[in-house]
């Protein structure tokens, strides 16, 4: 059997083929995919040249934040 | 184990054309072996099979191993050198030693160093700028730099001077062959390597027409040049293949007693050369 | 994994760099050069003061933020060059296993021991992990030109000289996003670099060619067949989004390559992968 699959390079080529078409088209009846953009986000991309100053707010809060949680745990306040 | 090679039935078809026919072979160990074989008769294919870059049907045992299943490692105890250049036009010499160097367990960086000063390559030449005949000297320099078992040379020297070829077979058989590493040659320049020989191989049409060792070449074979009154009686003992010869009729025989040719006329042995126009020629009887 | 195996990996990464040095080294700096010279271009065509007092802006507006925050807006400068690893990697993984079947040079590689698998993996970590780094490097040496130029600007300018260092750092920080962009990129399009892979070991010849064709037929027949297009919106949710190929933050990284669909392409891609493995079989 591996001799027939692995006997020249068509027949190679063809079995690696079936194999990708089959994985993804059963992962896709199984997930029911559709198309669609997978969303990966960024908040830069949302990012408002206009509303500078308060992009630059939100980011020295958000530090603040971060210090502050961390004081939170590791200390009895 | 004696034998560094068995295989046995080895098939291979490219689409309708049939490369190897059902070759049995087998190569002692320690032998140097000749591959002849007309242009087309598959000795190409018959020695890359032997190294795993060519998938064949049929049983094949090289140093232990099946070529077709591990490759790689069979490339720790074989070496190849191809009739066509086959190292990297890119590369420069240095580079190419200093790859070989991190991939072989085996190889010596000092022993190629040291066949490479008796040759005039520059270190930092690309292997495009090398003559044809530098290249082959490289090639053989890194070779015989690894401690391998067995060494598989396709048509080593087509296309060389008479020099690199010349030096080629002495390098080999003075700096490489030490009675335990085997050699396989093929080529079609027969009459430069059959001193060499101490193990020869026909192929024909992708079939093994001879394959023995050199001394029992010599019990089977056997060259008479006939008196002109004998002609009939050597007739009679179906030859494989007649010639004329100075002005008498030479007759090649197969597996004939000797005691009966010594009537005919002057015996010898034939050279590998005319052995192997006689072979191809091979008269059928019957 | 011992010594002689790593060292062997060694050795096949640097004969991918010396044997593509145009693709590692070249393309980066001549798009490093192109830039430098549009940037002092632009430069000239400026007053020196209104530069001194951009720059004296743009130090001020960063006031605050650390350079992490800074960085992703540096990042932006670098698109040239992710467009050019982008494309150099689409020429060098359809080439690399079809060229040396070309020039024969496969008989040597193969005389060697090394394995098919080997080899193959050495190819994917130089394109994925190696090219960003020479990329990186030569992005910081732009840089570093740049900062050069801009100090002595500042200088006689009377700029404060501390806004620049802090956008050096920005710099800095942006460059090791720009690696981990490039890498999970790489993981990413992972099915991409197994499909080309193996039509580069498959092709007798013209292997892009091959690579497209059979990628269109194959999207027909997943209709004809099973009346489905999974493969084609697979592709299309996994390439439309430039979100998909930029990180600009660490805290997204574990999330990027952990998720379920990137995982997925991993799956893919080392199925096309073996399929290139055991292509290199056939020599022929």
């Amino acid at each position: 059997m591996k001799n027939l699959l692995l006997r020249n390079r068509y027949t190679l080529l063809v079995v690696t083929l079936i194999v990708y078409m089959g994985v993804l088209v059963t992962e896709g009846m199984i997930t029911g995919r559709e198309a669609r953009g997978i969303e990966f986000e960024n908040p830069y991309f949302d990012f408002n040249s206009t509303d500078f100053e308060g992009f630059r707010q939100r980011r020295s809060d958000s530090e603040n934040e971060n210090i502050r949680v961390e004081f939170d745990g590791t200390g009895d306040v | 184990m004696s034998n560094i090679v068995e295989a046995k039935s080895l098939t291979k078809n490219y689409g309708s054309f049939t490369a190897l026919d059902g070759v049995d072979l087998t190569i002692p160990r320690g032998a140097i072996s000749g591959l002849i074989g007309p242009n087309g008769a598959g000795k190409t294919t018959t020695l890359k099979a032997l190294i795993g870059l060519c998938d064949v049907d049929g049983e094949l045992s090289v140093a232990g191993r099946d070529p077709r299943i591990a490759r790689h490692k069979l490339m720790e105890d074989v070496c190849f050198i191809a009739d066509v250049g086959i190292l990297p036009k890119w590369i420069n010499v240095s580079q190419v030693i200093d790859y070989v160097e991190a991939v072989h367990p085996r190889f010596e960086r000092k022993k190629a160093e040291k066949f490479l000063s008796t040759t005039d390559i520059p270190a930092n030449k690309r292997i495009k700028d090398l003559s044809k005949g530098m290249v082959t000297q490289l090639h053989l320099a890194l070779v015989m730099a690894i401690e391998v078992q067995l060494l598989v040379l396709d048509e080593p020297t087509l296309g060389l001077d008479i020099i690199y070829r010349k030096e080629f077979y002495d390098r080999l058989l003075n700096d490489f062959y030490d009675g335990n590493r085997t050699i396989i040659i093929s080529t079609h320049q027969v009459e430069e390597i059959e001193t060499l020989l101490s193990h020869l191989v026909f192929i024909n049409k992708g079939k093994i027409v001879i394959d023995s060792s050199m001394s029992d070449l010599s019990d089977i074979y056997t060259e008479v040049l006939v008196d002109a009154d004998k002609v009939d009686q050597a007739d009679a003992l179906q030859p494989l293949y007649v010639r004329k010869l100075l002005g008498k009729k030479s007759y090649t025989f197969e597996s004939v007693p000797k005691e009966q040719l010594k009537t005919l006329g002057e015996l010898h042995t034939p050279s590998v050369a005319d052995l192997f126009v006689a072979k191809l020629k091979e008269i059928k009887y019957g | 994994m011992d010594k002689f195996a790593l060292l062997q990996f060694y050795a096949l990464l640097k004969r991918e760099v010396l044997e593509h040095r145009n693709i590692f080294i070249g393309a980066p700096v001549v798009v490093a050069l192109l830039l430098l010279v549009a940037a002092t271009w632009v430069a000239t065509q400026i007053d020196q003061s209104d530069l001194a007092g951009g720059l004296r802006f743009v130090s001020v507006l960063f006031d605050g933020l650390s350079p992490f925050d800074i960085a992703p807006f540096i990042m932006l400068l670098a698109i040239p060059f992710y467009l050019t690893l982008y494309v150099c990697s689409v020429i060098y993984l359809i080439n690399t296993l079809y060229q040396d079947r070309k020039e024969m040079s496969v008989l040597f590689w193969q005389s060697m021991p090394v394995s098919n698998l080997q080899t193959v993996l050495s190819k994917i970590v130089a394109i994925v992990l190696v090219a960003p780094i020479f990329y990186v490097l030569i992005i910081f040496g732009m840089y570093l030109v740049a900062m050069v130029w801009l100090t002595v600007l500042g200088i006689s300018n009377d700029v404060d000289l501390v806004g620049i260092g802090y956008l050096f750092l920005a710099a800095i920080a942006s460059l090791v996003l720009i690696y981990i962009s490039a890498v999970v990129t790489g993981l990413w399009l992972l099915p991409s670099v197994g499909w080309l892979l193996l039509f580069s070991a498959f092709a007798k010849k013209t292997p892009l060619l091959w690579a497209g064709g059979v990628f269109i037929l194959v999207g027909f027949l997943e209709d004809f067949i099973f009346g489905t297009q999974f493969l084609a919106n697979w592709v299309a949710s996994r390439t439309s989004d430039p979100n998909q190929y930029l990180i600009f933050e660490f805290q997204s990284v574990f999330e990027r390559v952990f998720n379920y669909d990137t995982l997925f392409g991993i799956v893919v891609g080392s199925i096309l992968i073996a399929g290139a493995v055991f292509m290199r079989r056939f020599t022929d």
